[in-house]
């Protein structure tokens, strides 16, 4: 596989990321794609340990470690800073976890977008609070054993369809990305930096530790949320133009479950009704697509 | 309120800032596996008898590299314009893509990159060894003989090649029909084995005493004089005037001496010759009716080859086995006995038995017997006595009291008649040789069986040359090693042929040539089992940076500084070309 990017890395080695890392690996791709005239906001998550201790930093770009809640607060001042100095060449980056853009960043977030802040945010999805111990989220999806859904108190919400809140929000482009297709989420990272106002990616990004999984099996099993149609590959532009990126295998939803400890519990009947709910989900987004099934 | 805002610098940002790299966190402390690169052997590089490095030649047709990758299949045959053509590629069968969606054209390739060599007059980049002092002479210029030869001059020995017909190449020249094998092809791969040295005497026929006076002139001889003398039908009439062995009359049309065939005609049997005789008969004018005692697929034949015939009108009768032959007038009374299937033989073809009571009688203009073929000569087969024998895979080896080896190949010694077969003897027999002429007779075998592609019995001279495949792990890749993620459907190519009514009227090719870009197209279509192509998804996918490209043949390394074993790599290799393994193992 080819990426169409520099051979140039942003990041170093001797990072401290659990082996087999998806959001290392998002992070690398985003860089390669992004270049290194970024400015990196940081909210509390895995990666605000993965970048490094203090006075360590595994990333060759500014990176501002920032409070929880305020991923897309941050961003907004960051940025105007720059207007101030002059500086229309680097791009403002917002890299927050799941809990930090789905739950408690969601409204700094929602603010900056609603005005149109020229950066972007990327949220990098492992579908829990990992960095503190597995807590559940509002993107850990229907089925998932965590530490705060634990045994028969799995989670039975729904996961949170945060693209389509941003796309709410008719921001100039939201787009989902997965680690298991780098052309693409590199395609869409350098997409996003040409265009101006705010720009929202959500990056699947597996965890080996809180999914209980086996660490070589975390680019298997993000491609297989692409092919199962639980993480579809899209992009939104101006909140009504969308694109599906890649049509799938639409392989059976328990192809993916079966991979991963934190849905050992689920039953072939569980199974079923999560398979409607995808059908159901990828069904509505041809239709905003305006296309048609396979 | 109104007043100018005044922007206050600081003059030292009070928050901590980190400027160390992360690089003096030697990570690869956390380590317990390790992976690391290991290329593996294609299932059917290890099916080719001649072993041919089918995954590393489709790899370099996909970059392009027609010269390199015809180069690499002359390090394991000398035939690839031949093999291209007449050989039933049991690679394919084996082939990896094959349980993916259909199995790779691997005959195809070979054959366009056959073409391409003779296109633009390639010259081999085969190197040889240094000059050695043993002499060996080689008896019968067919393939097994001239493969022989070839090795054994890559291997520094000069080689004598004597042949009785007036032009070397066997079966190649005298048997197999030309629609199959055009005879400038054959000719254009023996001079390039002429060209590496090696003298063929035509038209020289050697006797009996040749091995016993060969010492002193030779120090080994290699015997390949083919199964040439049709086996008798044993029945009544078989001597009757008009009735023709299968192989004599292929052998006339390749001297160009046959007239038209008039009528309907029996061929008996059921092996490639009989096949040919009937194809042969098509387009000579006459119609073709193969008589054969078992079922259609327990012909020895191979499948392509009867398939097409039918194409061509050739009818197939089973279960028939001849019993007698009358003559009245013009015509032929071939009396059949009906066969029964009665179970099944070792070999996996049906058993059969008489039906009692049920006899036929097909009359015809003329009949041809093609049941199997046998040595010429007694003494052709391998000699039962000496000092020291050895049955290898494709090849034996006697070494007899007066000191020399002998070794016989091709079909004195092969289950499988094939031409690829007679080049894995020849191949065989000359690595046996050097081995004898360096280490002595008993260290054959064991020497040997460190040379084969995968579990055998195919043998690697480039291997054996100790070149790049030397490092080749054994484990032959299977089809759930490969990561079918990253392959998609792809239909193989057909194979671009002659129309049927223009093959029933000439003895012209069949297969025709296909184009550099369906060539590459089927080429990329392989897997490449066990063999880094550079995808580098090993690179792009490491979380810790610990894959680094360099200027090494494999293109890069694990950093084991920072790798943390998550065996990322090795599962997103999706051929195979890598491993993981406990640490401190
Ligand atoms: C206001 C506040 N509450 C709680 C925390 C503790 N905390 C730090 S990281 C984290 C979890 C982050 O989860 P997520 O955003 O999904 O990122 P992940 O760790 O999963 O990568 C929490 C709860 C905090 N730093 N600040
Ligand atoms: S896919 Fe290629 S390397 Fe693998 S078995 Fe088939 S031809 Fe050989
Ligand atoms: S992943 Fe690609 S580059 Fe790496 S070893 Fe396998 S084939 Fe070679
Ligand atoms: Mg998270």
């Amino acid at each position: 596989m080819e990426l169409m990017v520099h051979d140039q890395e942003y990041m170093s080695s001797g990072h401290v990321g659990c082996p087999g890392c998806g959001a290392a690996i998002a992070m690398r791709f985003l860089l390669k794609a992004l270049g290194d005239k970024i400015i990196i906001i940081l909210p509390a998550c895995c990666w605000s340990v993965i970048a490094g201790p203090y006075p360590q930093s595994t990333l060759h770009v500014p990176v501002i470690h920032s409070a929880f809640e305020t991923g897309g607060a941050v961003a907004s001042g960051v940025k105007a800073a720059l207007d101030m100095k002059g500086d229309k060449e680097t791009t403002v980056v917002t890299w927050a976890g799941d809990g930090g853009t789905f739950d408690i960043g969601f409204q700094a977030l929602s603010g900056a977008v609603e005005r149109n802040e020229d950066f972007i945010y990327v949220c990098y999805d492992n579908e829990a609070y990992m960095n503190t111990g597995i807590q559940r989220s509002s993107s850990t999806p229907y089925g998932a054993w965590t530490t705060t859904t634990p045994g028969d108190e799995w989670k039975r919400l729904r996961k949170k369809n945060i693209v389509e809140a941003l796309v709410a929000h008719r921001i100039p482009y939201a787009a989902t990305a997965n680690i298991a297709f780098p052309e693409d989420l590199v395609r869409k990272a350098k997409k996003a930096q040409s265009i101006t106002g705010s720009k929202f990616l959500h990056i699947y990004a597996s965890c080996p530790t809180g999914w209980r999984i086996a660490s070589e099996l975390s680019i298997k099993i993000a491609r297989m949320a692409v092919q199962t149609n639980i993480f579809p590959l899209y992009e939104v532009e101006d909140g009504v133009k969308y694109t599906i990126n890649y049509r799938p295998k639409e392989y059976p939803v328990s192809e993916y479950f079966k991979l991963q400890g934190r849905f050992q519990h689920l039953t072939e009947e569980d199974l079923e009704h999560i398979q409607k709910m995808v059908d159901e989900d990828w069904a509505l987004l041809l239709r905003k697509a305006g296309e048609h099934p396979s | 309120m109104g007043e100018k805002a005044e922007i206050i610098i600081a003059d030292h940002l009070l928050i901590p800032r980190s400027s160390q790299s992360t690089e003096s966190n030697k990570t690869g402390s956390w380590r317990f596996l390790r992976p690391r690169y290991d290329e593996k052997t294609a299932p059917c590089s290890a099916a080719c008898p001649a072993g041919e490095d089918i995954a590393m030649i489709e790899m370099l047709t996909t970059q392009g590299l027609f010269k390199e990758a015809w180069d690499t299949i002359l390090k394991e045959n000398p035939f690839p314009a031949i093999c291209g053509r007449v050989c039933f590629h049991p690679c394919e069968r084996r082939c990896n893509r094959g349980e993916f969606d259909e199995a790779i054209a691997i005959h195809a390739i070979e054959r366009f990159l056959a073409d391409t060599a003779a296109r633009n007059e390639f010259k081999s980049s085969l190197e040889k060894q240094p000059e050695r002092k043993e002499k060996i002479a080689v008896i019968g210029a067919g393939p097994s003989g001239l493969a022989a030869a070839y090795f054994l001059a890559i291997l520094g020995y000069a080689c004598d090649v004597f042949e009785s017909m007036p032009e070397a190449g066997g079966v190649l020249r005298w048997g197999i029909p030309e629609y199959r094998l055009p005879v400038s092809v054959l000719r254009s791969e023996i001079v390039r084995i002429e060209d590496m040295g090696v003298r063929i005497y035509t038209g020289t026929s050697v006797s009996r005493d040749f091995l016993s006076n060969a010492r002193g002139e030779y120090d080994a001889v290699f015997m390949g004089c083919g199964h040439s003398r049709s086996r008798k039908l044993a029945i009544p009439g078989e001597g009757l005037e008009g009735i023709e062995e299968g192989i004599v009359f292929l052998d006339r049309i390749r001297r160009g001496e046959t007239d038209a065939v008039k009528g309907t005609v029996a061929v008996i049997g059921g092996g490639n010759t009989a096949v040919d005789v009937a194809r042969s008969v098509v387009r000579l004018g006459g119609k073709a009716l193969i008589v054969y005692r078992r079922r259609r697929q327990d012909m020895p034949a191979f499948e392509d080859e009867i398939s097409m015939a039918l194409e061509e009108g050739v009818e197939i009768r089973e279960l028939l086995a001849p019993v007698r032959i009358d003559r009245a007038g013009d015509y032929f009374t071939l009396t059949v006995q009906a066969m029964r299937v009665a179970g099944e033989e070792t070999d996996g073809r049906a058993a059969i038995e008489p039906e009692v009571d049920k006899a036929d009688e097909i009359v015809i203009q003329k009949i041809f017997k093609a049941i199997g073929e046998e040595a010429a000569e007694e003494w052709y087969n391998p000699a039962e006595r000496g000092k020291q024998r050895l049955t290898l895979g494709n090849s034996v080896l006697v070494h007899r009291d007066d000191g020399i080896v002998v070794a016989y190949g091709g079909d004195l010694t092969n289950d499988t008649k094939s031409v690829v077969h007679a080049v894995a003897s020849g191949k065989e027999a000359a690595m046996a040789l050097d081995v004898f002429f360096r280490k002595g007779f008993h260290a054959i075998q064991q020497e040997l069986a460190a040379y084969m592609v995968g579990n055998g019995p195919s043998l690697s001279m480039e291997t054996y040359m100790k070149g790049r495949r030397s490092e080749r792990n054994h484990h032959v890749v299977a089809y759930d090693e490969i990561n079918i993620d990253y392959f998609n459907l792809a239909a193989r190519i057909t194979q671009p042929r002659l129309l049927i009514d223009e093959r029933k009227k000439t003895f012209g090719e069949i297969d025709l040539k296909i184009s550099a870009n369906l060539a590459i197209r089927e080429a990329e279509r392989c897997f490449n089992c066990g063999l880094c192509n550079q995808c580098d998804n090993c690179y792009l996918f490491c979380p810790d940076l610990a894959v680094c490209r360099d200027d090494s043949l494999q293109g890069r390394h694990i950093n084991y500084d920072y790798c943390k074993g998550c065996g990322l790599c090795v599962v997103e290799c999706p051929r195979n070309a890598m491993v993981l393994e406990e640490e401190g193992q």
